[in-house]
C-alpha cells in the first residue's frame, strides 16, 4: 500500500490471425488509478489487444497479470470476476429496454423470482451520484441521447463492480460537447480509484486526458511516453512510423484532358450529418488521384456518392465534360465508371453465384453479357474465361461459384471484370487489402497499365506504401473534408500524419 | 440523493400507470356507448345481448391463447408463423386424451402437444438457424399432416370416429355463473334501458355459464404481463428479442431463453386449440383450427406485443365472429360502428397534425357509411369474411404505432457480434 501497484501487465501477448500477426511480443503495463491510453492506427492491433485483456478471444502466447495475479480469461464473464470491464465502441443496448432494464440484465437483484425494482432503483440513482452521471432508470434507452447512451455503457459496467474499464474508441461517436462530458466523467472516475484503459486515434484528446500512452504500429507496442514530454507531431511521427516507403519513379502519364471533375461535393447521412462536405477536385485521364485518410472520415459516402448509391445533397459531380449529378448509378456504369469495392464480400460478388454471373455484374446489359433482354449465358462464358486467362485469375473455370477462390483470386476476378470494360474512370477502395503479396503486386500492375492508356483512377487506400507508390496527386480526407492536397513526391510521413489525425488542419 | 429517489419512485410508476387505466376504461365506455347507438339506429338487436357476448368470448380465447404464445415467441426474438399447426395438434391430442381420459387430461396433453411442435420449431430456428417464416410454414404443414395420419390410425376403427374426425370426448369441462352478478345483470338486461341495458348485456354475457378453462385461459393474460415485465426471467427472454448480442455479453443464455420462449409458445397455442375441443366442439374435427393461429398472431400485433393488447385484438375477432353467427343484420350495423370509429379515427389524427393516415382513415370511413347506406345487408359471403375483413382494416390502422422487438426474425448465433 505505499505505492501505486500495477492493475493490469501484459506481457508477451502474441496473438495470429490466419495470415494476420494482430498483436506481436506486445508488453503493456498499466498501474492502478490511471488513465492510460493505448494509440495507434486502424489495424495496429489495439482492439485486438484489449479483446485479449477482456477475455473475448485468447492470446496464442503471453501472460495477463491483474493487480499481479496471473489469469487465464476463457470468457468476458472470467474478466470481470476481476474487475474489467469493457465499453464496446458499438454499443450493447436493447433500444426498446428502460435504462434500468439494459443496466441489471443478466445480474438481477430479485426478490423471490420477482425482479426487485426498488432496489435496483436505488442502487442506479447511487451509483450515478457517486460517479457524477446521473439517469432516469426509467426511461426508455431508445429516447436517450449519444452521450447519454454511453453513460449507460459505462454504468452498466461498474454495476458490476468493475475498476478497470476499458473504453474502446469512446469519442468516436460524439459531438465535442460530448467528448467534454466524457472526459469529466472519466476524471471523477479516476479520482474515486477506477483504472481506465482509453483507446483512440485522436492524438489531442488523447494528450488531454491521458497519465501515460502507449503507441502500438503493426501489432507491436513502440513506445510508452507521458503526455508531458512529448507533442501531438512526435506522437504522429511514433504512430504512422517514420520510415515511409520511397515513392516509385515511374514516368508521368497525366494528361491535360479532365475526365473526372467534383466540386463542391456534399453528401448527408439519415441523421442529417454531413458525411462528406464541399470536396472538389479534378481528376486528368491518365492521371491516379489519391485519398488518404483515417478510416470512417468520409471514404465509403465519396465513393458511393461518385458511383450514384448514395444521393449528392450538394454541389456537382461531372464526368467527361457531361454532368452526373443526378445520374443513375446504371448510368454512371454505362457512361463508363469502373468500382473496385472496399468489401469484395459484401460489394464485390455474389458468393455462391458462378463467377460468370459475377463478370456481369454492373455490365449485365450489355454486349456480350446479354442479347437483348436475355443473359448470353455463352458470351458471359467466354468473356468470363478471357478474364481468368489475362488477368491471372486462378480458378478452374467460368462455372465454379465465386466462393471457391481466394481472397487475392476474387480480387484479380474483381480487376478483371472492371479492366475488360475499358472503364474511362476507376474509383478503387483498398483495392488490395487481405490479398497476398503476388496478387498485389498484380493489381498494382493492372492500375498501372491501364493509366498509361489514359484512364483516370480515384484511389482510395489505408495503405501509405500503395497511395505513395501508385498516386500523382494525394488528398488528405477528414472528418469528410479533404484537409490538403499534397505531392506524393515530397510529403513526410510526420506531415501526412498529422493530416491524417487532424493536427495539421489548423496550418 | 435519497430525495432525489423517492421523487423518481413517487413520481413515475403509480400515476403513469393511473392514466393507462383511465384510458383503458373510457375506450370502454366509449365502446359500449358506440355499440348502443349504432344498435338503436338500425334494425339489429344483437350487439349487445348476452348471447353475443357469450358466444364472443368462447370465440376470442383460442385467438387469445394462441396470440399470447406468439408473444412469447416473439419477444424472445423468434417468429413464430407455426402457431396454427401447434394449434392443430393441440386439438388433436386434447380431442385424444379428452376421449381416452377426459377433458383435464385432454387439455394437459393438448397443451403438451402443442409444445412438442414449439420444440421443433425451436430446434430449427434456435439451434440451426433455419429461416423462421420457412419453419413456420414447415411446421403448419407437417402438423396438418401428421395429425391426419394419426386421425386415420387411431379413430377410424372407432365409432362415430374417422379419417377427419374423433369420437366425442368423455364429458365437457364444468361451467358456472358468476354468483349475483350474473343474474342481475341478466334481470337488469332484460329491462331495455339504453345503455344500461346494453352495459348490462354485455356483463351478463361474460359472467354467465363460464367454462373453469375460460377463467383459466384469462388468468394466462395478466400472468404472462407479471412473468414478462417484472421477473428477471422475462427481462432476460426480452431482451433476447431486442438485443440477443447485449444480452450475450452480460452472460444471458440466449439460446436457451430462446427455446423456452418458443416452447412456451407451443404450449400456449395447444392450449388455444384444446379448449377448442374441450370447450366447443366436443370432438376433434379436422381443421377446426380454421385459421385461428393466425388471427391469434394478427392479435398479437394488433397488441403491440403486450398481453392486454393481444386480448382486445382477439376481442375483436371473437366479436365480429360471434355476430356473423347469430345474425345477419347485425354484421351489417357492424359496418356502420366501423364506419363512426374510422372517423373518429381520422379527427384524431388530423388533431395530431398526421395528415396522410387522417385522409386515408376518412376515405376509408366514408366508403364504409356509403356501404351502409346504400345497402340493406350484406351478402353472405361477406358475411363470412368479415372478421377477416375487418381485422385486416384494423391492422392496417393500428401497424403505424406498433413495435416490434427489435431483433423479432432476426438469426442470431452466439458470439457473431462485431
Amino acid at each position: 500500500m505505499t505505492e501505486p501497484r500495477d492493475a493490469v501487465e501484459l506481457e508477451g501477448i502474441t496473438k495470429t490471425f490466419p495470415g494476420v500477426v494482430a498483436n506481436d511480443d506486445v508488453d503493456l503495463t498499466v498501474r492502478e488509478g490511471e488513465i492510460h491510453a493505448i494509440v495507434g492506427e486502424n489495424g495496429a492491433g489495439k482492439s485486438t489487444l484489449m479483446k485479449i485483456l477482456y477475455g473475448m478471444q485468447s492470446p496464442d502466447d503471453g501472460v495477463i497479470r491483474i493487480r499481479g495475479d496471473v489469469v487465464h480469461f476463457r470468457s468476458p464473464k472470467d474478466a470481470i470476476a476481476r474487475g474489467i470491464g469493457m465499453v464496446h465502441q458499438h454499443f450493447m443496448l436493447a433500444d426498446n429496454l428502460t435504462v434500468l432494464e439494459n443496466l441489471v440484465l443478466g445480474s438481477e437483484p430479485r426478490r423471490g423470482p420477482a425482479l426487485d425494482f426498488e432496489s435496483a432503483r436505488t442502487r442506479i440513482v447511487e451509483l450515478g451520484s457517486l460517479y457524477g452521471m446521473p439517469l432516469d432508470p426509467d426511461e426508455l434507452v431508445e429516447t436517450l441521447t449519444v452521450g447519454e447512451r454511453q453513460r449507460v455503457e459505462i454504468l452498466k459496467v461498474l454495476y458490476r463492480g468493475a475498476d478497470i474499464l476499458i473504453l474502446d474508441e469512446p469519442t468516436a461517436v460524439l459531438v465535442p460537447q460530448e467528448v467534454d462530458e466524457l472526459f469529466k466523467n472519466l476524471r471523477r472516475l479516476k479520482d474515486e480509484g477506477v483504472t481506465i484503459l482509453f483507446i483512440s486515434h485522436k492524438l489531442e484528446e488523447v494528450l488531454a486526458i491521458a497519465d501515460s500512452i502507449t503507441v502500438m504500429r503493426q501489432g507491436r507496442t513502440v513506445a510508452t511516453v507521458s503526455p508531458a514530454d512529448v507533442d501531438v507531431h512526435q506522437l504522429a511521427e511514433l504512430m504512422v512510423g517514420s520510415e515511409l516507403p520511397t515513392p516509385e519513379t515511374t514516368e508521368s502519364t497525366v494528361t491535360d484532358v479532365v475526365e473526372l471533375s467534383v466540386v463542391g461535393l456534399g453528401s448527408r447521412n439519415e441523421d442529417g450529418r454531413w458525411d462528406i462536405e464541399d470536396i472538389t477536385f479534378d481528376i486528368h485521364r491518365g492521371e491516379v488521384v489519391g485519398v488518404a485518410g483515417v478510416e470512417g472520415n468520409g471514404q465509403s459516402a465519396l465513393v458511393d456518392t461518385l458511383l450514384g448509391v448514395r444521393r449528392a445533397d450538394a454541389g456537382s459531380i461531372s464526368l467527361a465534360g457531361s454532368d452526373i449529378t443526378e445520374a443513375s448509378t446504371r448510368d454512371r456504369r454505362g457512361a463508363g465508371v469502373g468500382i473496385i469495392p472496399a468489401d469484395r464480400h459484401r460489394q464485390g460478388l455474389l458468393l455462391p453465384a458462378p463467377l460468370w454471373e459475377n463478370a456481369m455484374l454492373g455490365h449485365q446489359w450489355l454486349v456480350p453479357y446479354a442479347k437483348g433482354p436475355w443473359v448470353d449465358k455463352k458470351g458471359a462464358r467466354d468473356r468470363t474465361a478471357e478474364i481468368i486467362d489475362r488477368f491471372g485469375v486462378i480458378a478452374p473455370g467460368p462455372d465454379v461459384p465465386a466462393v471457391a477462390l481466394s481472397g487475392g483470386n476474387q480480387q484479380k476476378l474483381i480487376v478483371g471484370r472492371e479492366m475488360i470494360a475499358e472503364p474511362s474512370l476507376l474509383v478503387a477502395a483498398h483495392p488490395t487489402r487481405g490479398i497476398d503479396v503476388g496478387a498485389q503486386a498484380d493489381v498494382w500492375d493492372e492500375i498501372r497499365n491501364a493509366r498509361r492508356a489514359g484512364l483516370a483512377v480515384l484511389l482510395i487506400s489505408a495503405d501509405l506504401e500503395e497511395l505513395l507508390g501508385l498516386s500523382d496527386t494525394l488528398y488528405v480526407i477528414f472528418r469528410g473534408r479533404f484537409v490538403a492536397q499534397l505531392d506524393p513526391r515530397t510529403v513526410t510521413p510526420d506531415e501526412l500524419g498529422a493530416y491524417m489525425t487532424g493536427v495539421g488542419v489548423s496550418r | 440523493m435519497t430525495d432525489m429517489r423517492t421523487e423518481i419512485e413517487t413520481s413515475s410508476a403509480p400515476a403513469w400507470a393511473a392514466n393507462r387505466w383511465m384510458r383503458l376504461a373510457a375506450l370502454i365506455i366509449g365502446g359500449v356507448l358506440l355499440l348502443a347507438v349504432v344498435q338503436s339506429v338500425s334494425d339489429t338487436s344483437e350487439l349487445t345481448t348476452s348471447g353475443t357476448w357469450a358466444a364472443a368470448l368462447r370465440l376470442s380465447v383460442p385467438i387469445m391463447l394462441a396470440g399470447l404464445g406468439g408473444m412469447f415467441s416473439e419477444r424472445s426474438g423468434i417468429v413464430n408463423i407455426g402457431l396454427e399447426g401447434m394449434m392443430i395438434a393441440g386439438t388433436w391430442f386434447g380431442a385424444w386424451a379428452g376421449w381416452s381420459y377426459g377433458p383435464w387430461q385432454g387439455v394437459l396433453l393438448g397443451v403438451a402437444g402443442g409444445a412438442v411442435f414449439g420444440l421443433i420449431h425451436a430446434i430449427a430456428t434456435v439451434t440451426f438457424a433455419v429461416d423462421h417464416i420457412v419453419s413456420g410454414v414447415a411446421i403448419n404443414i407437417l402438423a396438418a399432416g401428421s395429425m391426419r395420419f394419426l386421425s386415420v390410425v387411431t379413430y377410424t376403427p372407432e365409432s362415430g370416429g374417422g379419417a377427419t374426425q374423433s369420437p366425442g370426448i368423455k364429458s365437457q369441462i364444468a361451467t358456472f355463473d358468476v354468483p349475483v352478478i350474473s343474474d342481475f345483470f341478466n334481470w337488469l338486461e332484460a329491462k331495455r334501458i339504453f345503455f344500461v341495458s346494453d352495459a348490462s348485456g354485455i356483463i351478463a354475457g361474460l359472467t354467465s355459464n363460464l367454462s373453469w378453462l375460460t377463467v383459466i385461459g384469462l388468468a394466462i393474460v395478466p400472468l404472462s404481463w407479471w412473468v414478462l415485465w417484472r421477473t428477471a426471467w422475462g427481462l432476460r427472454l426480452r431482451s433476447c428479442g431486442e438485443n440477443p448480442y447485449a444480452a450475450e455479453s452480460l452472460g444471458v443464455p440466449v439460446l436457451r431463453m430462446k427455446y423456452y420462449g418458443v416452447v412456451i409458445s407451443g404450449a400456449l397455442a395447444g392450449l388455444g386449440g384444446a379448449y377448442l375441443v374441450v370447450v366447443q366442439a366436443g370432438i376433434y374435427r379436422e381443421g377446426m383450427t380454421a385459421g385461428r393461429g393466425f388471427l391469434g398472431l394478427a392479435a398479437m400485433i394488433f397488441g403491440n406485443w403486450n398481453p392486454v393488447g393481444t386480448m382486445v385484438g382477439s376481442t375483436l375477432f371473437g366479436y365480429a365472429d360471434a355476430l356473423r353467427l347469430r345474425q345477419n343484420e347485425a354484421v351489417h350495423a357492424l359496418l356502420l360502428a366501423v364506419a363512426i370509429v374510422l372517423v373518429l379515427l381520422a379527427v384524431w389524427s388530423a388533431i395530431r397534425r398526421r395528415y396522410t393516415p387522417a385522409i386515408f382513415e376518412g376515405i376509408f370511413g366514408v366508403l364504409f357509411f356509403t356501404w351502409y347506406i346504400t345497402t340493406d345487408s350484406v351478402p353472405s359471403q361477406v358475411v363470412a369474411a368479415t372478421p377477416y375483413l375487418v381485422t385486416l382494416l384494423v391492422l392496417a390502422i393500428a401497424t403505424q404505432r406498433l413495435r416490434m422487438p427489435a431483433a423479432d426474425g432476426l438469426r442470431y448465433r452466439k458470439g457473431e457480434a462485431v
